[in-house]
């Protein structure tokens, strides 16, 4: 682990969003809580592909759900475009104020064909966005638009537009799911571990899709997986959680080539085809992540480091710089 | 003489649209101590060939061939209704360990119970050699893991068991299917690993059965490579991997995204999806997808030839050979295969064929 501040935030006037001290936390019964995420800050920069990486339970999809204020987060804010004129705090918006802010945000997710309406038309999932907007874009062909962000997935819209879910392949069906998202001409996209569902074959398939659709439509992409290869190939930023706590942060090239946080090292060890820049045997860590209603006091990763002191169970790590545009949560951060 | 030998498998399923052949002549040999690879995506026939030695599938599948286990023939067992061989000397893991882990017993009954029915073992010495079988796996306090359900585990501990289980009765082949697909990221090696450490310990053949060509690279000491259950390459690892024949396994490991790759690296995808095994047509299952894709591939199914030293291909038009060469050109001149396939899928991003 794992640590807070804000140290990593980049000064710089094309960010597009910025996520500072988000917390998010859920009640669990007998007044527990869940600390799915706690005290996570990070921003991302406009055209750029921000990756975030973790086990199952880090709480990288809770951040992805908390950035659309899917629920409203406990604490924390969620700026688009801090620091201009038109800057938007989602955190302390509701209702139809944060409807209207909604199209520039858009969101894919891991099971393509339960996030399709299995009744509807394919034309009518994708062009949905745009009918409910219709009042406000009025000059927009809803039909024509439809057609071009199908085509531009790679579907044959005259044939798919018809049809409905249950006709296609997984793989296609995340093809309908991005068109859906692109429709409405959002800003940022979040894609929720888009290609764990998917096979090995069609995986690449929807890779080369969204990088092609980052091009083609000016997006900023949030791109949320387990896989470090599928990370590693999106990105151009990465983020890596442990626990809803940040371990590293930074530029993807110098993050793989010189990963510091330990959780990192195991994280590039346990791949099947292990990174050459660590050792194998750094993969070797217990199989248990702590439960988030109790984590670990001071580094979340202390239980399974295999670096661990005393001074770890005391002080949470801050996130301290380790080079230009890297940054690490670690008392002993480098290699071993 | 190898501990199993599968000549000529074949299985199928009646569909209300006709026969959905999963597995089409599979033939391969696996000596004791070793290990066989078995790679390809979803649908090309792995999972159905690891149930049928394992007698798991419905009664209604059709089987056809030979499966020979030690100079016995598996599928007269299981007409005669042998209890005593599969569980014993030949075991299973699953993808998901919590789909094959029974909710309601105890962690130390489950793996017990193989011990009682088949080697007829004393709940005590059952109880003792689960707690043993479950340090074998790494599982930390075997004791108390013996009376949890399998609930109170994660995943990893999970999968554990399970491979404890298969380990109990000690088998001379153990079939692992995806076992670590529903794991997360940091078990995986581990359970990968630990299997490899079992095999060897025990000297017990394995079959690993996976989707990622990475996974069996080191592992493996025979990988077959399944397409639409047909069998579309086979060699020993070291040579599959320096002497890559067949145009499918080429895109099967060119498609996977790989930690040493830059970012943005563009990915080579398999255009298409797998084709349809009720209605598989006469020519190469994989010509449609293909880009060394030759007018002989669309009438005409290749048959397994084999190229020596246990190396075996089936394909017209074979990756660096002259007439792979010559067909991955002739395509990229006329920018559309033989089969129909835009040559420009393999373009660069922002560059149109």
């Amino acid at each position: 682990m794992a640590g807070s501040g804000t140290v990593q935030l980049r000064d710089s006037d094309d960010i597009v969003l910025r996520v500072e001290n988000l917390v998010m936390e859920f009640p669990a019964g007998l007044h527990q809580v869940v600390h799915a995420v706690s005290d996570v800050s990070f921003d991302v920069r406009r055209g750029e592909t921000l990756g975030i990486v973790g086990e199952s339970g880090c709480g990288k999809s809770t951040t992805a759900r908390a950035l659309v204020q899917l629920p409203m987060p406990t604490s924390g804010t969620v700026l688009l475009d801090p620091g201009d004129a038109g800057e938007v705090e989602l955190t302390d918006l509701d209702g139809e104020d944060l409807r209207c802010v909604r199209p520039r945000i858009q969101m894919i997710f891991q099971d393509p064909i339960s996030s399709l309406n299995p009744r509807r038309r394919v034309k009518d999932i994708v062009g949905e966005g745009l009918a409910i907007w219709r009042d406000e874009h009025p000059d927009v062909d809803v039909a024509a638009r439809v057609d071009e962000v199908l085509g531009a997935v790679g579907l044959d819209p005259v044939v798919a537009g018809c049809r409905r879910p249950h006709e296609f392949s997984g793989g296609q069906c995340q093809r309908i799911s991005i068109a859906r998202a692109l429709a409405i001409d959002p800003e940022i996209l979040i894609c929720d571990e888009p290609v764990s569902a998917l096979d090995v074959s069609v995986q690449a398939q929807i890779l080369n899709i969204l990088e092609e659709m980052k091009e083609r439509f000016g997006l900023t992409l949030v791109f949320i997986s387990h896989d470090l290869s599928v990370v590693r190939n999106v990105s151009d930023r990465v983020v890596v959680m442990y626990l809803g706590k940040v371990c590293e942060i930074g530029d993807a090239d110098t993050l793989f080539s010189e990963p510091s946080h330990p959780y990192t090292r195991v994280l590039l060890a346990s791949a099947p085809e292990p990174s050459a820049v660590v050792d194998a045997s750094e993969s070797a860590i217990g199989d248990e992540i702590p439960s988030p209603i109790d984590p670990p006091s001071g580094c979340r990763f202390r239980t399974r480091c295999p670096r661990a002191t005393e001074i770890c169970a005391s002080d949470e790590p801050v996130m301290r710089e380790m080079g230009s545009d890297h940054f690490v949560a670690c008392h002993f951060p480098g290699s071993p | 003489m190898p501990l199993l030998s599968v000549a000529d498998l074949r299985v199928g399923f009646a569909t209300q649209r006709g026969l959905l052949r999963a597995v089409d002549g599979v033939s391969f040999d696996l000596a004791e101590g070793q290990t066989l690879g078995i790679v390809g995506e979803s649908g090309s026939g792995k999972s159905v060939t690891a149930k049928t030695l394992m007698n798991l599938l419905p009664s209604y599948a059709r089987v056809d061939g030979s499966i020979t286990f030690d100079g016995r023939d598996v599928r007269a067992m299981a007409s005669e209704g042998e209890r005593h061989f599969w569980g014993v000397e030949m075991t299973m893991v699953f993808q998901d360990p919590m789909t094959s882990l029974n909710p309601v017993k105890k962690v130390g009954e489950q793996i017990a119970e193989s011990l009682r029915v088949h080697l007829k073992r004393s709940r005590k010495e059952a109880r003792d050699e689960a707690v043993d079988l479950l340090q074998q796996v790494g599982i930390p306090e075997p004791k108390k893991r013996l009376t949890q359900y399998p609930h109170e585990l994660s995943g990893g501990l999970r999968q554990r068991v399970v491979i404890a289980m298969s380990l109990a009765c000690s088998p001379r082949l153990l079939i692992a299917d995806e076992p670590t697909t529903a794991l997360d990221v940091t078990v995986q090696k581990h359970i990968l690993d630990l299997l490899d450490e079992l095999r060897e310990e025990r000297g017990m053949a394995m079959i690993l059965i996976t989707h990622d060509l990475g996974v069996v690279k080191g592992r493996a000491d025979k990988i077959m490579v399944m397409y639409a259950g047909r069998t579309m390459e086979q060699a020993d690892t070291t040579t599959l991997f320096s002497e890559m024949h067949h145009p499918y396994t080429e895109a099967l490991l060119e498609t996977i995204p790989r930690i040493d790759m830059a970012s943005h690296a563009r990915l080579v995808p398999i255009p298409g999806s797998p084709p349809d095994a009720v209605d598989l047509g006469p020519g190469c299952p994989f010509a449609q997808r293909c880009r060394y894709c030759s007018e002989a591939c669309i009438p005409d199914r290749p048959d397994l030839k084999q190229l020596g030293h246990g190396h075996a291909c089936a394909c017209h038009t074979p990756v660096g050979t002259g007439s792979g060469t010559a067909a991955h050109m002739a395509n990229q001149n006329s920018g559309v295969t033989p089969a129909g396939l835009d040559m420009g899928m393999f373009s660069p991003v922002g560059e149109e064929a």
